[in-house]
């Protein structure tokens, strides 16, 4: 399955987000190696990537990663096979 | 770099806060304010301050999280020229801190503290199978239970409260039956609110969530995952509705709300256009889907004019033509009676605009502007960003609500004023045309057969009082902003000499239109209030007002009055006002203010041609 739009599309929502444009982000990624990534700004991530993929994370979901490719893997998952194809 | 690069660079950078704040005020999703919020931050980073016409200190208490709300919160009261200044308490400790005369939020002395409920916050609920007496009982408990809290923290601080009511909750238990059974939650729910309103001192202010969450829909205003999360008393979603909404009961409590209402005609209060299609020939009123979505818009401007806004035309027509539809067409629901001010000319919009404020005595920043033409509203935007522009869709049928969401007429209380306001601009009309005739002033004066009605503040008339203290910006010496605590403590102060003016004359009643405050320091009597109405200018209200004060001054055992003037963008108009009054001026501040005193001793009242009264 090709992810890579929605890496493309993540990165940009968190070079946004945590104002620093020379993020990238790797499968092993988390909340620890981006400065400004805490409990709160969590949440508006998370927000904002429902947003973007039009998508609804379980309850569980919304702090139970533990890393940027949890969360691609969750976001491809939950777009359907469909989504990653374009 | 050279030394003028950096002056452009400032220059620029100077637009960017104008620009930011527009967006604030025109931003629908939380994540456009996200990336507002984040430009703020680089400007401030970057040095960039932008200069408040008020600052606010406020206290946020929360049954739930509000670290999220508070930079948007602060965003949006600086789109509307208000900087306020933070003090957050910890989660869940609203009870303790509205309580404890020593809590840190007490400490802070609030002027406005908003206090962020949710039906969690509830203690306690009805059992299955209570009676309609006990729910009722109940009602009342948990509505002392809240007004108690306020009433305490007022009693330690004098601030004003925003006081959440309850949205309904998403889900119900009963069914439909909840809806006739009293002790249903729901059912209970409006129960509290409606008594919360009924109950409320003048000093809470309801934030009315039980509307704003049935407007968006209560499964999308209430997120059951970010409360388990994080308390999160709003979804993200509704996030910004809910912080708009606050800003703008702030915005009314310390005077940022907007006084007239200038609209167009064409395309905007009827379908076509009048010069070419004629009167008869515009579509407005039943029988047409389009002629009832403008009517609808008419209805809702009468009602803002019922509720004390101003009304004023400003069209691109013959003033003839523009103005036959309201002659000529019964269906019409505004007549031409509806409108304080009717421009209808070839000139732009701005020139008209500012025209339409001077006419009116008010300054540009408290009109808002609808027009169904984009160029136009571009334009406006681009000459007077102060003027609030409306953005319209292209169909009439959302112009209702995109005027009323905006929320720029937010008051906190309404008065014989706001209900008569029209009214008496038009009496103000009559009296200067009246005014035109005559040569000899005093004379004309005489004609007018004043009669005033001079007091000390009453607590009848404090609502009043204090919105002419927050409103008004030209004839005030110190624009010293009071909320209405503050306000009834100077009137229960037995060192203060306070007064209002009413006055009445032969083209109707102006009503109270002139305050007074002043402090007493051993034998002196400092003016700390001195301000006016501009519809009763050069009627000799400042010579009537001065004879009383000096008058109750003497015998309060006052030797001088000091009189302060403060200047500002807006008030130049009484630089001379204690010269005028024959005070003598002490000396200057490096800002401009201005010290003038009075000896009581030397004091000659003035002859006014206003008859003073008990009352009319």
């Amino acid at each position: 399955m090709d992810t890579s739009v929605i890496w493309e599309r993540l990165t940009i929502i968190c070079r946004d987000l945590f104002e620093d444009d020379e993020i990238v982000l790797r499968e092993e990624t988390s909340a620890r190696d981006v400065e400004g990534w805490d409990s709160l700004s969590h949440i508006q991530l998370m927000v904002a990537v429902e947003k973007e993929f039009d998508i609804r994370f379980h309850t569980a979901e919304l702090t139970g990663l533990a890393n940027v490719g949890q969360l691609v893997a969750l976001i491809a998952r939950r777009m359907g096979p469909s989504a990653t194809k374009a | 770099m050279s030394p003028q690069r950096t002056d452009l660079t400032a220059e620029a950078e100077k637009q960017d806060w104008p620009d930011l704040y527009r967006q604030a005020r025109e931003a629908t999703e939380y994540a456009q304010l996200l990336s507002i919020l984040r430009k703020r931050k680089r400007l401030l980073k970057a040095g960039q301050r932008w200069e408040f016409s008020r600052s606010v200190r406020l206290a946020m208490l929360g049954g739930a999280t509000t670290e999220l709300l508070e930079e948007p919160l602060e965003l949006c009261l600086e789109s509307r020229g208000v900087c306020c200044q933070l003090h957050r308490s910890d989660y869940n400790t609203f009870a303790q801190e509205m309580l404890d005369p020593s809590s840190a939020t007490a400490r802070f002395r609030p002027e406005v503290a908003v206090v962020v409920s949710t039906p969690f916050n509830i203690p306690t609920w009805p059992q299955a199978g209570d009676s309609l007496l006990r729910v009722r009982e109940q009602a009342h408990e948990v509505c002392s239970y809240w007004l108690g809290l306020c009433a305490k923290l007022h009693d330690h601080t004098g601030c004003e409260i925003l006081l959440n009511n309850f949205h309904p909750l998403p889900v119900r238990p009963l069914g439909n039956l909840g809806a006739k059974t009293p002790w249903d939650a729901n059912n209970f729910l409006r129960r509290v609110n409606r008594e919360l309103g009924d109950q409320a001192p003048p000093y809470v202010h309801l934030n009315d969530v039980e509307y704003l969450s049935a407007q968006h829909g209560v499964s999308q205003w209430f997120d059951p995952r970010f409360w388990f999360h994080a308390k999160q008393p709003v979804s993200f979603a509704c996030l910004l509705p809910y912080v708009h909404n606050t800003a703008c009961i702030i915005g009314g409590l310390v005077g940022r709300t907007a006084k007239c209402l200038v609209v167009d005609l064409d395309n905007t209060l009827w379908g076509g256009v009048v010069g070419d299609d004629g009167p008869e020939g515009i579509v407005i009123g039943e029988g047409d889907p389009i002629g009832e979505a403008f009517k609808a818009f008419q209805e809702y401007l009468l009602q803002l004019k019922q509720r004390g806004v101003l009304l004023a035309v400003c069209s691109k027509n013959d003033d003839a033509n523009a103005r036959t539809p309201f002659d000529q067409r019964p269906e019409m629901v505004l007549r031409l009676k509806d409108f304080v001010a009717f421009h209808a000319n070839w000139r732009t919009k701005p020139e008209n605009l500012r025209e339409i404020a001077a006419q009116l005595n008010i300054g540009t920043d408290a009109l808002v502007f609808v027009d169904d033409n984009p160029v136009e509203r571009d334009q406006v935007r681009q000459s007077l960003p102060e003027v609030q522009v409306i953005e319209l869709t292209e169909d009439p049928a959302d112009y209702v609500r995109l005027l009323d969401h905006a929320g720029l007429f937010e008051i906190a209380s309404f008065t014989n004023e706001d209900a008569d306001r029209t009214r008496q601009y038009h009496e103000n009309q009559l009296r200067e045309k009246s005014s035109a005739a005559v040569t000899d002033y005093p004379a004309y004066l005489a004609t007018l057969r004043q009669q005033a009605v001079v007091r000390p503040f009453e607590p009848a008339f404090l609502d009043r009082i204090t919105q002419l203290i927050n409103k008004s910006n030209q004839f005030n010496l110190t624009t010293l902003r009071m909320t209405r605590s503050q306000v009834e403590e100077r009137m229960q102060s037995p060192a203060s000499l306070t007064a209002y003016v009413r006055l009445v004359d032969r083209f109707g009643d102006n009503g109270l239109i002139s305050v007074f405050c002043g402090r007493k320091e051993g034998e002196e009597l400092w003016i700390d209030e001195w301000l006016m109405s501009c519809r009763v200018l050069q009627r000799g209200v400042e010579q009537l007002l001065c004879n009383y004060v000096v008058d109750k001054a003497s015998l309060m055992g006052i030797a001088t009055l000091r009189g302060v003037y403060i200047p500002t963008a807006k008030n130049r108009m009484v630089q001379d006002h204690y010269r005028g009054l024959g005070f003598t001026w002490v000396h200057e501040e490096p800002d401009g203010t201005a010290h003038w005193r009075l000896d009581v001793a030397d004091y000659r009242p003035f002859s006014v041609q206003i008859h003073l009264v008990e009352e009319y």
